[in-house]
C-alpha cells in the first residue's frame, strides 16, 4: 500500500510518501519547504501560507520523483486538518482535496499531534510508552487507554516551544529559536533563579518567560542557561510524576523539541532512575513533517474508508484526547 | 529499611521509629537538575510538607503523623498508613469515595490550603478513612484561582487514569466539594476551572 500525507500545519509544507508491507512502513520520501520568518518575528499566517502555495506543487512533484511513483499509483492521501494556522491547513486541504476528487483516491483527515505520536512509534519502536509531546504546539505528557490519548500532564498556558521561540526571538534570533538557545546556553554554568512552577503532571511557563526576559537584559548567557535548566527540570519532574502515576515502563519523546540534546540528557537521568526505556524520535523527522500525517492515516485506512470529500474540515483547535483510536 | 517505592520526588522506605512502624520519605538529589535549583526545590517542599501534615489535621484532615524531620537530607519521618492508594482501588469505590474526596479537599480549601497534586496515589483508605498525603507541592493560599487549580488537576487524573468512571466520579466529587464550600464559593471555584482549561492550548473554543 503506497500513501502520501501532506503537512501544511504551522511553518512546514511537506510531502512525504510511505510504502507499507504487512504491519511495517518505509518512508520512500519525505520533502519539505519551511518558511522563515524575519530575524525576530514570530510566523505571520498570511506569509506563511503565500509560502505553503509557492512551493505545494514542487514539493508534491518532488516527492514522487524521489519515491519513484506517480499519483495514480497511490492508495490513500491524508493531510493534517487540525490543530494548526488556519490558512496554512487550508492549503494542505486544498492539495489533497484536489488530487483525491481528481484522480478519485481515498482521502483522510488526519490529526497533526496524533501524527507525531505514531511516527515515534513506527521509528522507535515503542509499544506501550508514556509520551511526552514538546513542539511549537504542544506540551503534553500523554498515555494511550481505551481507544484514546489520555492528557496525564500539559501546559497551562504556554508550550515549551513557544517558550523557547518567544524568548529566543527577543534576542533577536530566527525562529525556531531552540538550537541558537541551546548553544549560547552551553557556554553557560551560572544559574540565576527563575520562577518553577509545577502545578501536580502540570507545568505554567508564562511567568517563567517573563523573569528570562528581565535576567536577560544583564546577562543574555546566563539566561538562556537558566531558561533551559528550569524549563527542562520542570518538565523532568512532571514526567516523573507521570511515569510514577501511570507506572509505564517506556518514554518516548517527539515534537520539535525532541532536538534538545540537553532535554534529552535529563529526560535519560529520569528513565534510569524509574528502570524505564528511553526513546526519541530520530532528530530528522522530529519536527513537523509529512511523514506522521501520512503514516497516521495508513493506520486510520486500516479500520475505516476515506473521507467523503464535502466532510474533509480543517480544524485549528483540535485536540489529540478528543480522537478515538481504533486501529 | 526496605525501600517500598520510588516516587516521582522522593524514595519510600519502611522503618521503625520508637517500636512502630514508620514510614521514611527522602527527597534525595536528581542529578538532572542543576544543583542550585534542586537542592533549593528539595529543602522547600520537605518543610512545606512536614508542616502541612500537621497544620491540617488542625481542622480535622486525616494525615499521617510526623515524628522527625532531617533538613540535612530533606527526609521525614511519619506515621505509615497501612492501607491501599484510592488510584488502586475497584471503580465502583473510587465513585463512592469521590465523594469524600470532595469533602476533603472543600475543608482543605476553605481552610486556605491547596494541595497542589490532587492524584488518586495521594488518597489512601485505611480502616473506612480517607488519608491525604503527599504535601509538598501545597501552599497557604486563598486565592480562588489556585483552588481551581487544584480541582482541575484531579479533573484530568480522573479523565485519563479513570476515564471510564469519569462522569460518576467528578460528579460525586464536586457534591462533596459543595457541600462544604457552599454553593457561592463552589460556582465561583467551578467557573474558574472553565476558565482555566479554556486558557489551554487547542480547548475547545465557542
Amino acid at each position: 500500500m503506497l500513501g502520501l500525507g501532506i503537512e501544511s500545519t504551522a511553518h512546514t509544507f511537506s510531502c512525504a510518501i510511505i510504502e507499507k508491507k504487512r504491519n511495517k512502513g518505509k518512508i520512500l520520501s519525505d520533502i519539505r519547504k519551511i518558511y522563515r520568518p524575519a530575524n525576530g518575528e514570530g510566523i505571520h499566517p498570511r506569509e506563511a501560507s503565500r509560502h505553503h502555495i509557492e512551493n505545494c506543487s514542487s514539493v508534491l512533484s518532488e516527492s514522487l520523483t524521489e519515491a519513484k511513483i506517480t499519483i495514480k499509483d497511490l492508495d490513500i492521501i491524508s493531510y493534517a486538518a487540525g490543530p494548526g494556522l488556519g490558512p496554512c491547513l487550508r492549503v494542505g486541504a486544498v492539495v489533497a482535496r484536489s488530487l483525491a476528487s481528481f484522480y478519485k483516491i481515498p482521502i483522510y483527515p488526519v490529526n497533526h499531534a496524533i501524527g507525531h505520536i505514531e511516527l515515534g512509534k513506527l521509528l522507535t519502536g515503542a509499544s506501550n510508552p508514556l509520551v511526552l509531546l514538546v513542539s511549537g504546539g504542544h506540551t503534553m505528557l500523554l498515555a494511550f487507554l481505551d481507544k484514546q490519548w489520555r492528557v496525564f500532564g500539559e501546559t497551562l498556558d504556554i508550550t515549551l516551544g513557544q517558550l523557547l521561540d518567544q524568548f529566543g526571538r527577543s534576542l533577536g534570533f530566527a525562529s525556531p529559536c531552540g538550537k541558537n538557545i541551546e548553544e549560547l546556553a552551553s557556554t553557560s554554568s551560572n544559574y540565576v533563579t527563575l520562577p518553577y512552577s509545577v502545578k501536580g503532571n502540570d507545568v505554567s511557563f508564562s511567568g517563567l518567560l517573563s523573569a528570562t526576559k528581565s535576567v536577560a537584559k544583564k546577562n543574555k548567557i546566563d539566561a538562556c542557561y537558566s531558561l533551559q535548566e528550569t524549563a527542562f527540570a520542570m518538565i523532568s519532574e512532571s514526567v516523573e510524576r507521570a511515569l510514577s502515576f501511570t507506572r509505564k515502563k517506556e518514554l518516548m519523546i517527539v515534537g520539535g523539541v525532541a532536538a534538545n540534546k540537553r532535554l534529552s540528557e535529563m529526560l535519560q537521568d529520569v528513565c534510569k532512575r524509574h528502570g524505564c526505556k528511553f526513546f526519541v524520535v530520530p532528530l530528522k523527522y522530529a519536527g513537523d513533517c509529512g511523514s506522521q500525517i501520512c503514516w497516521t492515516g495508513i493506520l486510520e485506512s486500516k479500520v475505516k474508508p476515506g473521507t467523503l470529500l464535502k466532510d474533509t474540515f480543517v480544524t485549528q483547535s483540535w485536540r489529540l484526547d478528543s480522537v478515538v483510536v481504533n486501529y | 529499611m526496605k525501600l517500598m517505592k520510588k516516587g516521582a520526588e522522593a524514595d519510600i522506605y519502611q522503618m521503625m521509629w520508637q517500636n512502630s512502624k514508620a514510614i521514611l520519605k527522602i527527597r534525595k538529589p536528581k542529578n538532572y537538575r542543576n544543583s542550585t535549583l534542586d537542592s533549593k526545590i528539595c529543602k522547600q517542599r520537605t518543610i512545606k510538607e512536614s508542616q502541612m501534615l500537621s497544620q491540617v489535621k488542625s481542622f480535622g484532615i486525616p494525615t499521617p503523623l510526623v515524628y522527625f524531620v532531617n533538613l540535612k537530607n530533606n527526609s521525614i519521618i511519619m506515621q505509615e498508613i497501612p492501607g491501599k492508594p484510592v488510584h488502586d482501588l475497584s471503580e465502583s469505590k473510587i465513585i463512592e469515595l469521590s465523594k469524600q474526596i470532595g469533602k476533603l479537599v472543600g475543608m482543605l480549601h476553605q481552610n486556605g490550603v491547596m494541595h497542589g497534586d490532587l492524584t488518586t496515589s495521594n488518597f489512601i483508605l485505611f480502616q473506612n478513612t480517607v488519608y491525604v498525603i503527599d504535601f509538598g507541592l501545597s501552599q497557604n493560599t486563598i486565592k480562588s484561582e489556585d483552588h481551581a487549580v487544584d480541582l482541575r488537576l484531579i479533573k484530568e487524573i480522573l479523565n485519563s487514569a479513570h476515564a471510564k468512571i469519569m462522569q460518576s466520579a467528578w460528579k460525586n466529587f464536586l457534591l462533596g466539594y459543595k457541600s462544604i464550600v457552599g454553593s457561592a464559593s463552589f460556582t465561583k471555584i467551578t467557573k474558574l476551572v472553565l476558565d482555566i482549561e479554556s486558557r489551554g492550548r487547542y480547548a475547545q473554543v465557542v
